[in-house]
């Protein structure tokens, strides 16, 4: 008799937790959607990594995609140009260390040249 | 528990498990969800939203136009930077005369979505700024749109629309044909009864009763079956070719909530101001005037009557002239009557003559006091009437001369100056007025009691505000009010004596809310209070709220719209015009 109520208990919880947004990324980046994508900033010293994954959390393949990731640092835009680097990851270097989760977009341009941005706050 | 509800409850936990599957596989949130489409007639546009800022993108003819206003006040922002990351790198756009940003952006003319990111750099905000736009393609929206139909298909269409408009009359609900039926149907059965035989009559009857009304019921509801089969002839008609306009209009969108593209904002100078919980105090209004500060003011009055004169500078004080306490403003001489000339003139004679006489004595007295013949005692007793004579001849001189001085009681400016050389003044006549124009206060006529220390301002009438800081109220009634008076704070420069300002002081009622502009709360046509919600960056939605007097220049919305909304303050009775 308790197997049938648990299992609804388990499902119902599992369809809630599905519908709650994850911002915590996989590399301990901040995760927002841009376009099709979602985008993980993950920015330590002077390096920014975005890692791209599809919807449903799997990596996708970085070459081809170019970026660019504008954040706001010390009340100043910095650009920092983004490149592909191994598997699923973009990488750049800011002039000027960046400090703890700053806040801007990443635009990412991909093989096809559609273009798609998230942003982080 | 039976077996059933356990079946039951197992059908639900596979169901809920089915559901779950695509959930986790979606992420619980859409990608790339296009907004819908404003309107037909609206070009594409795309909007960021931020704490600090709102941008607008309109991708038109090869240009990004951009409009960047205040996220609370809705405000344009002027002189911003605005960098927007383009694929030949990153461009920033120009400010145009419409108070807009433009950026000649080719790149947009492919149609499709279009992320972009925009740096807004505005003063020391700096902000970044994701926004999408989907810019249509022009083929698609042509295969959409049918041909133009040949002769031959825009008979048929005709004949068609003939058939169909036939088969909606016979479809129709319509109660005299179906009664007719009825009638008839009804009268046979029982013809056919009466005939047959008396004794079954009463169950045929019913029975016939019963199927008429059954039938007709039928009837009446068959009438709504075929209205939403799809009708041939009206998709044959060419429609209207709405091309996109050059510019948008403000529009009233179907579903009760009102477009208004930004350069239209700028031209209605709508602002808007963000809702705020609160508890306020209900404020009464009381007519008051300025009167000067009791304990700063003084008035300078004659005690005798007489001839005014000015002062030993030669002129008397102006209006507007400041004086400091003591000063002379004026001199009063009081005028001497003829017949007290006449008996002056009398005893000025009189005591001349005594004088001439005493005079005479003493120089006697005192040759004579030398050799003893006079006593020494009756030299001094001449000697000293002698001097209460010249005294009383000196006062009596003196009497004709010495006018009364006006001396300024206070420091102040003269307020009131009725002053003229050789004006004759009446005794207790009052001469000038002084007035410290920094210490005035304001008396106002309340019909309650007002209790004290409550925050009260005052409204002049060109809207300009003064706070005033309770005094005292009076207890003797003025036209069956009592006058309550206060003190201006702060800076009272340009205030009158006399004038005229409207009182808004706060009574003990509390009431909670969220205070507005009375200008947000615009009245409808069927007659309920509404606010113009700012829901997005060109959207506006009408909210019914309920609404209750706060003050002056506020009222107390108490139900309708909650807090941490952006509302129109301004131009929101321009706003409910929009069609």
């Amino acid at each position: 008799m308790m197997l049938p109520r648990l299992t609804l208990a388990g499902a119902l919880l599992a369809a809630t937790a599905a519908y709650a947004h994850e911002t915590a990324g996989h590399h301990g980046g901040r995760v927002a959607d841009a376009g099709k994508f979602h985008v993980e900033l993950v920015a330590k010293g002077e390096t920014v990594d975005v890692f791209v994954s599809d919807e449903g959390q799997k990596p996708v393949p970085a070459a081809g995609f170019k970026g660019t990731a504008i954040l706001v640092v010390g009340g100043k835009p910095t650009r920092v140009p983004l490149e592909p680097a191994d598997g699923n990851r973009l990488t750049g270097k800011a002039a000027a260390a960046l400090g703890d989760s700053p806040k801007g977009a990443v635009q990412l341009t991909g093989p096809d040249g559609a273009t798609a941005s998230g942003k982080f706050n | 528990m039976s077996t059933r509800f356990a079946a039951a409850l197992r059908a639900v936990a596979l169901l809920a498990a089915v559901l779950a599957g695509p959930a986790l596989a979606h992420e619980g949130h859409d990608h790339g969800a296009a907004q819908p489409p404003v309107s037909k007639t609206i070009a594409p546009r795309g909007e960021a939203l931020s704490d600090a800022f709102e941008l607008v993108a309109i991708p038109r003819d090869g240009t990004l136009t951009l409009f960047l206003d205040r996220f609370r006040t809705n405000e344009p922002v002027p002189g911003a930077t605005i960098e927007v990351e383009t694929p030949d790198g990153p461009k920033v756009a120009t400010a145009t005369t419409g108070g807009g940003y433009a950026l000649p952006a080719p790149w947009l003319s492919k149609p499709g979505r279009h992320d972009l990111v925009a740096t807004v750099t505005a003063g020391d905000a700096v902000d970044v700024l994701t926004l999408a736009v989907t810019v249509p393609d022009p083929k698609v929206a042509a295969a959409a749109a049918p041909a133009k139909p040949a002769p031959a298909q825009a008979a048929l269409a005709r004949v068609s629309e003939v058939a169909l408009d036939v088969r909606e009359r016979l479809t129709a609900k319509d109660p005299a044909l179906v009664a007719a039926v009825a009638v008839a149907f009804l009268l046979g059965v029982l013809v056919t009864a009466l005939a047959r035989g008396r004794r079954g009559a009463p169950a045929v009857a019913l029975v016939a009763i019963g199927i008429t009304l059954v039938l007709g019921t039928a009837a009446f509801a068959h009438g709504d079956e075929d209205h939403g089969a799809p009708v041939q002839g009206a998709a044959l008609i060419e429609p209207r070719q709405t091309t996109p306009a050059s510019s948008d209009l403000a529009q009233r969108l179907p579903d009760g909530s009102v477009f208004v593209p930004k350069p239209t904002q700028r031209l209605l100078v709508l602002r808007t101001t963000m809702t705020e919980q609160g508890s306020f105090h209900r404020s009464v209004e009381l007519p008051g005037r300025i009167i000067p500060d009791p304990n700063a003011s003084g008035v300078v009055q004659s005690s005798v009557g007489g001839r005014l004169s000015p002062p030993p500078s030669g002129l008397f004080p102006r209006l507007g002239t400041k004086v400091r306490k003591g000063d002379v403003l004026a001199t009063v001489t009081p005028p001497v009557q003829a017949v007290d000339v006449s008996d002056m003139r009398q005893r000025q004679g009189e005591l001349d003559q005594q004088i001439a006489i005493v005079e005479r004595r003493v120089e006697r007295f005192r040759k004579l006091a030398t050799s003893g013949a006079v006593a020494q005692t009756q030299l001094d007793d001449a000697v000293a009437e002698l001097n209460g004579l010249h005294d009383r001849r000196a006062a009596l001189d003196k009497i004709r001369q010495q006018p009364e001085t006006l001396v300024a009681p206070v420091d102040g400016v003269v307020a009131q100056a009725t002053a003229v050389a050789g004006q004759m003044a009446a005794p207790g006549a009052m001469v000038f007025q002084i007035v410290d124009p920094n210490r005035l206060w304001v008396e106002a006529l309340s019909f309650d009691a007002l209790t004290a220390a409550q925050n009260a301002t005052a409204r002049l009438a060109d809207g300009r505000t003064l706070k005033l800081a309770y005094q005292g109220t009076g207890l003797a009634d003025r036209n069956q009010a009592i006058p309550v008076q206060f003190a201006v704070q702060g800076d009272a420069s340009g205030l009158r004596v006399g004038q005229f300002v409207t009182v808004l002081a706060g009574t003990d009622t509390e009431q909670s809310g969220l205070a507005l502009p009375r200008a947000a709360v615009v009245r409808t046509g069927n007659g309920q209070d509404v606010v113009y919600e700012h829901t997005t960056a060109e959207r506006f939605e009408a909210r019914p709220v309920r609404v209750e007097p706060l003050d002056g220049g506020r009222v107390l919305v108490a139900e309708g719209i909650g807090p941490g909304k952006r509302v129109v303050t301004q131009g929101a009775e321009l706003l409910d015009q929009v069609r």
